[in-house]
């Protein structure tokens, strides 16, 4: 059974958890390629006007998947106690149904944390029929997907790029397990793909510094959600764009404790998971002294980024934190971002030269400019 | 302490009664304006959804009328209307407003934080027992308001002079602002009727069939008449007879009272209705949206309108999955989003083009009918 995994939205966070579950199930994972400019092109044609990018390149991911038995669109509603993923994670799948091609199978299951262990391992089961598993084989397939999801998120995206952390993840497990090769998750061809694409990432790649290291460079925040910054055609390469410039940092680089710690000035508990690491790890980075400026990626009409990041961009303000907000579309322009890109970074290392001492001048110009 | 809150359509009679029936001084802030709308946008997050820009507005102004303290209620997502108490709180700070903001919900599942909030706002005087016949009363009166408003969509199409039937509706209005007793609001509303019943004598009401259309979508705007730019009644002058999803008693008695009171329209069923097209809840209304597009279709409805604020998440999985609704059960369901650049001609185009699709549509299926007789009569 082959069974089609789209590279989209879920895709950069909870990979691993259902790369490890069907692999311990033996069944194939067929990704579908990096995003291209078909894939959008498909994507926006077949997804809802109104709703995010993100969604409109799962829709064209979708329609990539070719030769497969399923296509699993898991509904995720919520991946820790007390929070959900947004809205729109909650519709799928039926949101997305219209890319779905004709008489292409969809599988899908609930994914709820909220409640229990027990409440997940419940809905996987619905998975035993389809699949043809018995309630014991997912019960260990479950474990595996977690152990998986574990060791990826101890490597804390130290691989700095997603699908390295995830070779890297893949490849500790194989010493772990028995199975020969021809059970691998991702298939042959795909894995050539996802190779021949890092080649030239890794040509480029400076010496990776360790997180605390001293660097003469700047040392740049890049937060978002990691369904934007990781995928590169849609934010048009900005994380290698920024990486040959400055030292980045991630919200998947700041610990678990960090980002809790970071939560404190709200009153009220931030109910979407995603927002939670991303406002935790903007408020760290923003008391961070080492970091030289913010840069929030969001797309046009994302729900909960209008919300956190206003609250992320009020701390960088208090902490007199340079901060910049790029909003990507279908419709981004490199140059564009370019501009702001060189911009950006040369006001970040101006401001490093001058240690702050700038002309008062317009200072006040309106309540919110950044006063240095 | 002078309470203030945000507008909400005719939210605001129900909560200005609360808090007077406990004593408590409130502020109810000028009505939703292009002013209240101005202000509001200059403070919030650029791509906040509308019912943001204007309870920013409305703070701003009742601030000016000497409002120092916010109630709204809350929630644990996932919309975005959950989380508004903080930002709006933060917002305000930042901008030198002054305000203390109470969301009226259990903290972190605390029932005893949500009472202890309740005790802040209506102080040391009122006993809980008189917490519970205010509120009591005040569903009443969201419920004889709900009845006043569906019998004003009925009557829209049906009586003759339009602006008499909305003057109608500002009286009757103002009679339940007034009205403090339980009879009082009955009589309110048996007012309403027997108005309306007079004003049909001599008319020929048995053969006027108004277009039924079905409003659905997020709540704040189609509850709201200044932000939906008046659809209800734009469609009423239009000739057609309009229901809604949701209505403020069963919005009341779903989120306040956690289902403990139906209210009028009870969106309990919902859920059932839409599990077909959409089995799990998003947040929002959107299931709530799905469900009632369902059951308007399947009561016979000539049109469905959602209306909902740019970028508001539920809705917008609910308009991805309305085409599925619209294709089984052949009926037309037509999308409006509003945000603060919505124009009224705008919205008023596509609202008459609407219409006269409907009716075309009914015309047609009238047409088809002779000439089927016709052939017979040949064949």
């Amino acid at each position: 059974m082959r069974i089609g995994f789209p590279r989209a939205l879920y895709y950069f966070d909870y990979f691993p958890f259902w790369a490890g579950f069907f692999h311990s199930l033996d069944i194939e994972l067929v990704i579908s390629p990096p995003t291209h400019r078909k894939i959008m092109d498909q994507g926006l044609k077949k997804a809802s006007d109104e709703t995010c990018l993100p969604l409109k390149l799962l829709a064209g991911h979708i329609q990539a998947l070719e030769n497969v038995d399923y296509i699993f669109l898991p509904r995720m509603v919520s991946i820790e106690a007390d929070t959900y993923t947004c809205p729109k994670f909650l519709g799928i799948p039926e949101s997305v149904l219209p890319a779905v091609p004709e008489g292409q199978s969809v599988l899908t299951v609930t994914l709820n944390w909220r409640n229990s262990k027990r409440q997940v391992l419940k809905d996987l089961e619905v998975l035993t029929e389809q699949l043809g598993k018995s309630k014991a084989e997912i019960r260990q397939a479950f474990n595996k997907g977690m152990e998986w999801q574990k060791k990826y998120q101890n490597t804390m995206g130290a691989e700095w790029d997603f699908e390295d952390s995830l070779n890297k993840v893949e490849s500790a497990s194989w010493d772990f397990t028995e199975s020969n090769i021809s059970n691998a998750p991702l298939t042959w061809k795909e894995r050539m793909i996802s190779k021949i694409s890092l080649i030239g990432d890794k040509a480029e790649k400076q010496p990776h510094l360790a997180v605390g290291e001293k660097s003469d460079r700047l040392r740049i925040a890049l937060v978002g959600h990691s369904y934007l910054t990781h995928e590169s055609y849609a934010n048009l390469n900005l994380l290698r764009k920024l990486h040959e410039k400055v030292d980045v940092e991630l919200v998947q680089n700041v610990r678990q404790e960090d980002i809790e710690g970071h939560l404190s000035g709200l009153r009220k508990k931030i109910f979407w998971s995603h927002s939670k690491q991303i406002f935790g790890a903007g408020n760290k980075y923003a008391e961070d002294q080492r970091v030289d400026g913010i840069i929030y990626l969001t797309c046009f009409g994302c729900g909960t980024d209008s919300i956190i990041q206003e609250l992320v961009s009020r701390k960088a303000r208090e902490k007199h934190k340079p901060y910049m907000l790029i909003t990507l579309d279908e419709h981004s322009g490199e140059a564009g971002l370019v501009t702001r890109l060189e911009a950006f970074l040369d006001m970040v290392e101006r401001r490093r030269v001058h240690e702050g001492y700038v002309s008062t001048y317009g200072e006040c110009l309106d309540s919110d400019s950044n006063a240095l | 302490m002078k309470v203030t809150f945000p507008h909400m359509g005719n939210a605001w009679i129900v909560i200005q009664t609360l808090f007077e029936s406990l004593n408590v001084e409130v502020v109810v802030p000028p009505f939703n304006s292009k002013r209240t709308l101005n202000l509001g946008t200059k403070l919030s997050p650029e791509s906040a959804c509308l019912p943001l820009k204007l309870n920013l507005g409305n703070y701003i102004e009742a601030a000016n009328e000497g409002a120092d303290t916010i109630v709204i209620t809350g929630g644990i997502g996932p919309c975005r209307f959950g989380y508004y108490g903080e930002v709006e709180r933060q917002i305000l700070i930042d901008s030198g407003y002054n305000y203390e903001v109470v969301t009226l919900e259990p903290p972190d599942g605390s029932l005893l934080g949500l009472a202890k909030r309740i005790r802040f706002l209506a102080g040391t005087k009122n006993s809980w027992a008189k917490i519970l016949m205010a509120m009591r009363f005040a569903y009443l009166k969201s419920v004889a308001l709900d009845r006043v408003e569906d019998l004003i969509h009925a009557a829209r199409p049906r009586l003759p002079n339009p602006a008499l039937t909305e003057k109608l509706y500002e009286k009757a209005k103002e009679q339940l602002v007034q009205a403090m007793t339980e009879k009082k609001v009955k009589d309110t509303v048996a007012w309403v009727q027997e108005s309306i019943r007079e004003r049909q004598e001599g008319l020929n009401t048995e053969s006027v069939k108004p277009l039924r259309i079905g409003i659905i979508g997020e709540i704040y705007t189609i509850l709201d008449p200044f932000s939906s730019v008046g659809i209800e009644e734009e469609l009423g002058r239009l000739g057609v007879e309009v229901d809604r999803s949701i209505y403020l008693s069963g919005w009341v008695g779903s989120h306040i009272f956690q289902g403990l009171a139906p209210g009028y329209r009870s969106i309990r069923s919902y859920s059932k209705h839409a599990k077909p097209f959409l089995p799990h809840f998003v947040g929002g209304h959107g299931i709530e949206t799905v469900g009632a597009a369902v059951k308007f279709a399947r009561e016979g409805y000539d049109g469905i309108i959602q209306v909902f604020p740019l970028s508001c998440m539920p809705e917008i999985v609910a308009a991805s999955v309305l085409p599925k609704v619209q294709d089984a059960y052949k009926i037309p369901i037509m999308t409006l989003i509003v945000d603060e650049h919505t124009g009224h001609a705008g919205i008023q185009t596509r609202l008459e083009a609407y219409v006269d699709m409907l009716e075309r549509a009914r015309l047609l299926q009238e047409s088809i009918q002779t000439r089927e007789g016709v052939l017979s009569v040949g064949g």
